[in-house]
């Protein structure tokens, strides 16, 4: 292929030092520890516990800053650590999922927590569960699979990270 | 090469720096807390269309900068430019609106173009969700709910008509058409017109809280009369005999159209106001008033049946005070900013809350007839019943 | 990917320039690359119809160029490549609109609706066919030398800075870049300038001022000073929303090396309608006049010719903008004021008066076509102009348009546009003498369109349509 010709390339010097600072952001990521998500607070709360992949994340979050909601998002269980859910796949509503978890309780909704910052879908999260989500939460539940599935809602009490 | 000048190396120095280390500065943030870093999720995930703008959506929301930065960008937009962030309208003396609900006034019903299906007309579903209470033996009363902008336009805008000239026709009109249908509908809209030319009692006060998107307390109780009114005219129910008093009580809220422009600086440009709500209280026993899951009523709605209800003071909002008016307590579902379909969807899931139910009052706020969360799907409650004494007499 | 995003200032842009610096070769198919990324953040199966049109255009130029070919041949391949490129154009653009017509026409004689096949519109296409296509007859005229490499041209059709909206770069005003361009401090730097600006101009006034005229055009009836207010901030909007565009994208290219033409040249301060074409979109109207005016016979076929001539470039050039008939109207609009100037001998029929009142006219005139470049149909378009001169009564909720309009905010940006829009000095001409004073300047509007840039939504240029 036909070569640019031209003068010398003057950004080059500050431009190969932003490539050695991408570079150790890189490594930096790659060096992250692993983490299995568990704490005294998943541990201890709710009736379920799960290490779970959040396989999707059906619609995007309403904006409405207006009210409080719980958005049901779909998992796959990869273990089960206490009492037992009814499939490998399981419907979990999380409370207010635009706010980081240790940020999400407030005055109606106290007991929800974790170290979760944001909801992604392909991460892997250990939670803390209860079902059905009627029971524990009485706002709004906005769940994208209500003509699709009969399965009941978790809700979602304690949010993790897990790192592989 | 031509000599680089100071001013070029600088201007190109300081954009270089800027470029780059917002997007290193938030990497190096996601790691230091064990993340991985977000803008690597691009290589995650099949490059589909979908994919890609949730990656940049979620890029922007995560981003550390936006989030230090964007109280200090609202809070010099409102003081500079008047603007109050995208869900709130100033009003005229320090009375606030939200945006949306004047969006639904001024722009044309039903809109041109919708997203899909059950996006539109909501009279299918309501017409559906009568039909399914009727097939229970259930009837239906729907309690449409003016907006603050349509009852108090002139604290919106002093162009707004002048009083006693209906300000938008899309609700009534849907008032209209669900009557024409044999829908049973209280339509507030007449109640509070009346009530602001003082021939309700109570007086000229205010109906709807001023820094809020949802009515004053003397509102909600001209609301629960005329429900009340409503289902004992039409002998739905017969008036029970428990007996409630009213008891006084001060809340201080800020209101929630405050709340929403999420930023600090500009909520305390409003002080929270004082407000005079009286809980429902039981004569005999001296409790508050407390529902019961098996009255022959199922309230359902949004937030205008939660405040004073499960907010502060508690057991003062429509759901109490209907429920003296009517001299027994009520069964009720509350699903905020989801009366349009997800407080359908809970009733679905939990069908249990029908039983022994004679009448279905379902009230939310016409700005939903637009911008209902989920819409207006049809949304099917499992069969039941054959049909009772309150759905024939609606027919 | 929208310039004015976070994506492309903190991740795409600086990933773009590191490694295009480094790169000690190859920078063609590295530029391909990333253009191609760029536009296939959109749709990645948009990138395959890019592909086609560029292959198809390469290898025409190629035959054209082929030693030996015949004066017959290369006019068949000039005349399949036109029609390659223009029938994938139409195919992509069109249509939708031909058959929601026909199917209109044929309800109408009682004739039952055919099946319309949802086309969904790829970003840019119009912007890159004619681009593609002016290769080809470049080279059949023999203005410019046929590409070397194929890398190359599909590096100069998808070229990111101005894939999406422009300026539509010809073959022949790159084609010596594509062989050999300078990278000096100074033009980097000028590029920075104008992207600055661009992005000023989108993120602090194009989007501030288009939440104005979106309240008012979607209001159901806004009474005639809430239309014409809301027509003004549209002018407004549009002007700085696409000359914003063109500022950013002749920026990213100068730091790529490339210098690409300027698009406006203050459009608001022309003196007659023909002298607006001169100034506005000025890519569109060159490549116009010199591809289809010209060949049509310009003005050298006699008076009536010339009209006729005029009108078919305005038609299609309204066509070109979006299929629908607000956009060959608006066409039509623009092609009969060209004509009455032209008859009034190429002067608007406002000489006389003083440069102040025909500015003010023109932009009145403008006015008007901008209805009907917003509105999303004729009727609109129609109720719209109504209301602008009182014929619409502003009932019911409409009339609380007021609070949302007519406030200090609003008051305050119209007035910034205004200032900015009707004074001669242009974003293109400022950054040629770059002072420390501007340098400071600059670096300040940088740091306030990041800064308002983080809290607005998604917003993407109002050309990205077309």
């Amino acid at each position: 292929m036909m070569q640019v010709t031209g003068p010398v390339n003057p950004c080059r010097r500050l431009l190969g030092l932003g490539l050695l600072l991408l570079a150790g952001a890189c490594c930096g990521s790659c060096a992250s520890r692993t983490e299995s998500g568990e704490d005294a607070e998943v541990t201890t709360r709710g009736s379920t516990e799960v290490t779970a992949r959040l396989v999707e994340i059906r619609g995007e979050f309403p904006e409405n800053v207006n009210y409080d909601y719980a958005f049901v998002m779909k998992y796959e269980v990869l273990q089960t650590h206490r009492g037992k859910v009814d499939s490998d796949v399981i419907y979990v509503g999380h409370y207010n999922p635009r706010k980081p978890r240790a940020a999400a309780a407030d005055e109606r909704v106290e007991q929800v927590g974790g170290n979760l910052v944001q909801f992604r879908a392909g991460d892997v999260h250990r939670m803390a569960l209860e079902s059905p989500i009627d029971n524990y939460f009485m706002g709004g539940i906005i769940d994208k699979y209500f003509e699709e599935k009969s399965d009941p809602i978790y809700w979602a009490i304690w949010t993790n990270r897990v790192v592989k | 090469m031509a000599a680089a000048k100071g001013q070029h190396v600088f201007l190109t120095g300081v954009f270089v720096v800027t470029i780059f280390g917002v997007g290193l500065l938030q990497s190096g943030l996601e790691v230091s807390r064990g993340q991985r870093p977000q803008s690597a999720d691009v290589f995650l995930k099949k490059p589909t269309a979908a994919n890609l703008r949730a990656y940049e959506k979620n890029l922007e929301e995560a981003s550390w900068f936006a989030e230090k930065v964007r109280p200090t960008v609202q809070y010099a937009r409102f003081m500079l430019l008047d603007d109050a962030g995208p869900k709130t309208i100033l009003g005229r003396e320090g009375w606030l609106f939200y945006r949306p609900g004047v969006r639904y006034l001024i722009e044309p019903w039903p809109p041109k173009t919708v997203s899909g299906e059950g996006q539109g007309d909501p009279l299918p579903a309501i017409l559906d969700f009568r039909d399914q209470l009727r097939a229970r033996g259930i009837g239906l009363l729907v309690v449409p709910v003016p907006g603050k902008a349509s009852v108090y336009p002139e604290m919106l805008t002093q162009r707004a008509p002048a009083p006693g000239q209906p300000l938008a026709g899309h609700t009534r009109k849907i008032i209209a058409q669900l009557e024409e249908a044999g829908v049973a509908v209280v339509d507030l809209f007449k109640v509070f017109d009346r009530a602001k030319r003082g021939e309700e009692p109570g007086g000229k006060t205010k109906y709807y809280l001023p820094q809020d998107t949802h009515w004053s307390p003397e509102g909600m109780r001209l609301a629960a009369e005329a429900t009340a009114r409503k289902l004992l005219e039409l002998g739905l129910v017969e008036r029970g005999q428990v007996q409630y008093d009213l008891k006084p009580v001060a809340v201080k809220r800020r209101g929630d159209i405050v709340r929403m422009m999420q930023a600090p600086r500009i909520e305390r440009c409003f002080p929270a106001e004082t407000i005079d709500c009286t809980q429902v209280v039981h004569r005999q026993s001296g409790e508050v008033y407390r529902d019961d899951p098996d009255s022959q009523i199922l309230v359902l709605g949004d937030s205008f049946l939660r405040i004073y209800e499960q907010d502060a003071p508690g057991s003062g909002g429509m759901i109490a005070h209907l429920a003296r008016e009517l001299g027994f307590p009520l069964a009720s579902l509350v699903n905020d900013g989801g009366a349009s379909t997800l407080v359908r969807q809970a009733l679905a899931r939990k069908p249990a809350l029908l039983a022994n139910k004679r009448v279905v009052v379902w009230e939310f706020i016409e700005r939903d007839i637009r911008f209902g969360m989920e819409g207006w799907p049809r949304v099917p409650l499992p069969a039941e019943r054959q049909p009772g004494v309150a759905a024939a007499m609606l027919e | 990917m929208v310039f004015s995003s976070q994506v492309f200032i903190f991740y795409f842009l600086p990933l773009v320039l590191l490694v295009y610096y480094l790169l000690p070769g190859n920078r063609h198919l590295f530029l391909l690359l990333v253009s191609y990324v760029f536009y296939g953040w959109w749709n990645p199966w948009f990138v395959l119809l890019m592909l086609f049109v560029t292959a198809v255009n390469y290898a025409f130029g190629q035959w054209i160029a082929a030693p030996g070919a015949s004066r017959r041949w290369k006019r068949v391949a000039m005349v399949a490549s036109v029609v390659t490129s223009l029938g994938t154009l139409g195919f992509f653009k069109y249509y939708m609109f031909a058959a929601h017509n026909l199917n209109w026409l044929l309800g109408n004689l009682g004739i039952a609706p055919l099946t319309v096949v949802e086309v969904v519109l790829p970003i840019g296409i119009s912007f890159y066919v004619f681009q593609s296509l002016s290769y080809t007859i470049d080279v059949y005229r023999g203005e410019s030398p046929p590409v070397r490499s194929f890398f190359d041209f599909a590096c100069f059709v998808a070229l990111f800075p101005q894939l999406i909206a422009g300026p539509i770069v010809r073959y022949n005003t790159i084609a010596e870049q594509l062989v050999s361009r300078a990278h000096t401090w100074n033009k980097f730097s000028l590029g920075v300038a104008l992207f600055i600006l661009g992005l000023a101009k989108k993120v602090l006034l194009a989007n501030a001022i288009g939440k104005v005229a979106d309240a008012v055009f979607d209001a159901q009836a806004p009474a005639a000073l809430d239309a014409w207010l809301g027509v003004t901030a549209y002018a407004f909007q549009i002007y700085f929303d696409f000359s914003g565009y063109s500022d950013m994208a002749i920026g990213l290219g100068r730091m790529l090396g490339f210098e690409f033409p300027r698009n406006f040249n203050a459009p608001y301060l022309s003196e007659s309608i023909t002298d607006f074409w001169r100034r506005w979109h000025i890519s569109l109207s060159t490549f116009l006049r010199d591809y289809l005016y010209f060949p049509l016979g310009g003005n050298r076929r006699g008076t009536r010719r010339t009209y006729f001539n005029l009108a078919t470039v305005m038609l299609l050039g309204g066509l070109w903008h979006g299929a629908n008939w607000t956009f060959v109207l608006w066409g039509a609009y623009h092609g009969t004021l060209l004509i009455w100037e032209r008859a009034m001998g190429k002067s608007s029929i406002y000489t006389r008066l003083p440069p102040p009142a025909r500015i003010a006219i023109t932009f009145l005139l403008l006015l008007f076509s901008w209805v009907l470049f917003r509105s999303p149909d004729i009727m609109d378009a129609w109720r719209f102009l109504s209301a602008m001169f009182g014929g619409s009564i502003a009932g019911g909720g409409s009339m609380l348009l007021a609070a949302e309009v007519y406030t200090q905010g609003t008051l305050i940006i119209m007035a910034l546009c205004a200032l900015v829009v009707f004074q001669p000095v242009q974003a293109f001409d400022w950054v040629e003498t770059l002072t420390w004073g501007k340098a400071m300047l600059l670096i300040l509007l940088f740091a306030l369109s990041l800064m308002t840039m983080f809290v607005q939504a998604f917003n993407p240029f109002l050309y990205f349509q077309f």
